[in-house]
């Protein structure tokens, strides 16, 4: 009766927990990640059990879980999504020496942690816009008439666009952003569509003069995985790190936090100690083109040929982009942002 | 008859009692979402009906009339020509047009944006043939709304096709004899007689299609066009408002019960259609020279746009991509997708013959009324469908204390099981149905004399009746779920992907080419599946 009953579960998914693990709901999806997992269970027998999709939504899913959910690690892409869900009480804290030490301060808070950085930054097609002007470009000039149908950018929902106008409230108030938004929306080159990828690929064909998205896809680009036709796409444009002479460049990381009602506590925390290992961090930047967290590990060549030593925006803590979030968003929607 | 009938319902009811409980499990979603107007909402409501509201609902009806121009003509024409003509490949064409169906409009949509990408596959192409060159700005731009409506379109006519077809073959030579006779042309008796008596069927499709189109969430949220579906989404994941979530939703419902019932209506009409006696089949006409070349050609491209495209560019993907076929991948996501295929198939049709056989033996009206209430879960889009669910498991489980409620269901496949049960419900008792409406009761009274028990008399006599109608029922369920993204995408347990799920994964971080893989695999399937029922298929639908 007993074996039925352990067979039923089995085959109906329900988790048991009977063994070393933890359950991991993570936003990224990236096929390198799983052999980090990977890795992680050889080191420490402990098995990864993984949920993925949109961060949000996993968050959701927790709350609606409630005090049954067996989830043990929250892991998203982007501070806002990690505040969001520290505002919603999914995170408890924890006290670990190891990522205290190892993360700065602006790059975590008391109950996540970031283990991988990206830079917002601006890509441009160099027949259309010199490198002396781009280098001196900052967030706010993007607003600029003269950049009239110029510009290339995602959607409002997305939400790296959400935590650089958090940002941008933070170090420049409402009124200021509210016409920068409208700016931007009279900018673009087109209504939002498409990936950050799809807005490099815009500028490459010529359709933008400017593009905003993350820096690690132009190094996917060039690495050859999307294909021949990308990198040579990869190739016509140009990164500039905005606002170099003042604050630095956007800053956003990968994080991850313990559960408030992780069962398996202590491995939750030797899986975030996990990431920000040496060997960790070195898997990410060759396989993400992420920026390393851990100074101690160089980024791979694709992304640190722009440039390593351009100014990141460290004043700027990574957690006010969620306070700051709905109100960017609406600003955003009041200005046409689609 | 009335009286025999009376006799059985009062001694057990055991299928009455058992319908209501599955029934009013259907009604779960319907009550959260209805209940959503008592409760307060966020200041997003006063954002969002400044801003975007009328462009989500313009969008929808936008993308709606698209939708259904398209099918209209992508369905009804093939139907036409294959039921009434002769031509090259008009016998091929018949069932191959089906397979259409294997390809759900999220993955049309993949291979869409692949292939007229700039620096995508059409620029591959123009590579290969003039060599290297700027083709960016020959490239046309196929996305956003038209791509949604084309993808919507080629994924969904087969609904229009199938049902036309239905009527056509249906239609007595009688009549059309009648109508040359009176010299008509093939254009006029088309005009004049054929149109007319299918126009409840090609209702029904159009209904069928707007319900999918209206509910749909991979095409357009991977276009980022902004409908009332993406904007339910958005209020809940984006703006945290479940509430304002959910009284879209209601509206959205709302929306498609009247297709709803309107197909309901079409499909009694297009009954009355059905010829009795001197029905004769229609001779088809044989047509020959530049006609013949006209109708096989429309048929090619149709096949070739709606099935041979995606399916190319998916087989092309994996050659230019090899890494990107992860065959210890695939097996696990057979192993997965097959699981909850044949369970909850396995399910629903056993429920769909328990409600219609109570229906059947009891009479009650009670029963009939709970039953057509909750096949409007059909009209449930499924990201709703899932989250009500997830809602009132909490609830329930929160109220009255009872942990190993949300211990079973939550992040299992209980859950996932469920929500798909209620989404298909409709397909399975509506399908069951049809082929108990054509068996006469007198066959039960019959049975019941020569001394057979209600169950012998379900196993025995009504059983083999219906296989055939089951065999269409079992894959026309099997498909859907093989294709189901929402519900599968916010209910699945740990380390626990679809075919479909695993695609929208990939395609949503910027993996495109990944995404080939399991979505090459999920059209085979679904292909197999068709080419296994076809007959079925075209008969019965």
């Amino acid at each position: 009766m007993k074996n039925l009953f352990i067979f039923l579960a089995a085959v109906l998914q329900i988790n048991l927990g009977l063994a070393s693990e933890i359950n991991l709901y993570t936003s990224r999806h990236y096929a390198s990640d799983f052999d980090l997992y990977k890795n992680f269970t050889q080191k420490t027998g402990i098995k990864v059990n993984v949920v993925s999709g949109n961060a949000k939504a996993l968050e959701k899913r927790i709350l609606a879980e409630g005090k049954k959910s067996n989830a043990d690690v929250f892991v998203a892409a982007d501070a806002g999504n990690l505040g969001s869900a520290q505002a919603k009480g999914i995170f408890k804290k924890i006290n670990s020496k190891i990522l205290n030490q190892k993360i700065p301060e602006n790059f975590r808070s008391e109950y996540w942690y970031g283990f991988a950085k990206r830079a917002r930054v601006i890509f441009y097609n160099p027949e259309a816009v010199s490198e002396n002007e781009a280098r001196n470009l900052n967030y706010e000039d993007l607003s600029n008439p003269k950049y009239k149908s110029k510009i290339a950018i995602r959607s409002s929902g997305n939400i790296y666009n959400q935590s650089l106008v958090a940002s941008l409230i933070v170090n420049n108030g409402k009124s200021k952003v509210e016409n920068w938004t409208k700016g931007i929306v009279s900018n673009m080159a087109r209504d939002p569509m498409g990936n950050d990828r799809a807005q490099i690929i815009a500028v490459a064909a010529g359709k933008a003069d400017l593009a905003i998205a993350n820096s690690y896809y132009i190094a996917l680009m060039l690495s050859g995985k999307k294909g021949p036709e990308q990198k040579l796409a990869a190739n016509k444009v140009k990164v500039a790190f905005p606002n170099q002479g003042n604050r630095g460049t956007h800053m956003n990381i990968s994080g991850g936090g313990v559960v408030k009602t992780s069962p398996n506590t202590n491995n939750a925390i030797k899986f975030l100690e996990f990431l920000l290992s040496e060997e960790a961090q070195q898997h990410i930047v060759h396989n993400t083109f992420e920026y390393p967290m851990l100074d101690s590990v160089q980024p791979n060549s694709l992304i640190s040929k722009f440039g390593t030593s351009f100014k990141q925006d460290t004043d700027t803590d990574v957690s006010a982009y969620f306070k700051n979030q709905k109100e960017a968003l609406s600003l955003m929607k009041k200005a046409g942002w689609k | 008859m009335i009286s025999l009938q009376k006799i059985y319902f009062k001694k057990i009811n055991f299928w009455l009692v058992s319908s209501i409980l599955i029934s009013s499990i259907v009604c779960i979603p319907l009550i959260v979402v209805g209940s959503s107007f008592f409760n307060e909402v966020s200041s997003y409501y006063e954002l969002l009906s400044k801003t975007f509201f009328y462009e989500y609902v313009f969008n929808t009806i936008f993308l709606l009339f698209g939708v259904l121009i398209l099918s209209f003509f992508f369905g009804v024409g093939p139907a036409y020509l294959v039921s009434f003509f002769e031509f090259p490949g008009s016998k091929f064409f018949t069932w191959a047009l089906i397979l259409s169906f294997a390809v759900p409009a999220y993955i049309y949509a993949y291979s869409l944006t692949a292939f007229f990408e700039y620096y995508g596959g059409l620029f591959s192409v123009f590579t290969f043939f003039f060599g290297p060159g700027n083709y960016n700005n020959y490239i046309p731009r196929v996305d956003s709304l038209l791509g949604s409506i084309l993808s919507i379109s080629f994924s969904l006519y087969i609904y229009v096709y199938l049902i036309t077809r239905a009527s056509f073959i249906y239609q007595s030579q009688n009549l059309i004899d009648a109508g040359k006779i009176m010299g008509f042309s093939n254009y006029q008796t088309l005009k004049r007689i054929i149109l007319p008596s299918a126009r409840p069927g090609i209702v029904v499709g159009l209904s069928l299609v707007a319900m999918e189109c209206i509910s749909d969430f991979g095409t357009v949220s991977f276009f980022n066009i902004q409908t009332l579906t993406t904007a339910i989404y958005d209020s809940w994941i984006i703006f945290d408002d479940i509430i304002i979530a959910y009284q879209l939703s209601f509206f959205l419902i709302f929306i498609i019960l009247i297709f709803f019932i309107f197909e309901r209506i079409s499909r009694k009409k297009s009954k009355f259609y059905m010829p009795t006696k001197g029905y004769q089949t229609i001779s088809k006409i044989k047509i020959t020279g530049y006609k013949a070349y006209l109708a096989s050609g429309f048929c090619f491209t149709l096949f070739l746009f709606s099935f041979v495209f995606p399916l190319s560019q998916m087989i092309f993907w994996i050659f230019k991509f090899p890494e990107s076929l992860n065959f210890a991948l695939i097996l696990e996501l057979t192993f997965n997708t097959m699981t909850v295929v044949i369970l909850t198939t396995g399910i629903l049709i056993m429920l769909a013959f328990f409600t219609n056989y109570g229906m059947r033996i009891s009479n009650s009206k009670i029963l009939n009324f709970i039953t057509n209430f909750s096949v409007s879960g059909y009209a449930i889009p499924g990201v709703i469908m899932a989250v009500s669910l997830l809602s009132f498991i909490t609830f329930v489980s929160n109220i009255f204390k009872i942990n190993w409620i949300s211990y079973i269901f939550v992040g299992s496949l209980l859950s996932l099981i469920t929500a798909y049960t209620v989404r298909f419900y409709s397909l399975a008792i509506n399908g069951i149905k049809s082929g108990y409406e054509k068996l006469n009761t007198n066959l039960d009274d019959a049975s019941y004399l020569m001394g057979y028990s209600k169950f012998g008399t379900f196993l025995k006599v009504h059983l083999p009746f219906l296989k055939q109608n089951l065999i269409l029922i079992g894959m026309l369920i099997s498909i859907d779920i093989l294709k189901e993204l929402p519900i599968t995408l916010i209910l699945r347990p740990f380390n626990f992907d679809t075919f479909a799920t695993q695609a929208y994964v990939y395609a949503t971080q910027d993996m495109l080419e990944y995404a080939s893989g399991p979505s090459l695999f999920l059209i085979l399937f679904a292909s197999i599946f068709i080419l296994l029922s076809k007959k079925n298929i075209l008969r019965g639908f």
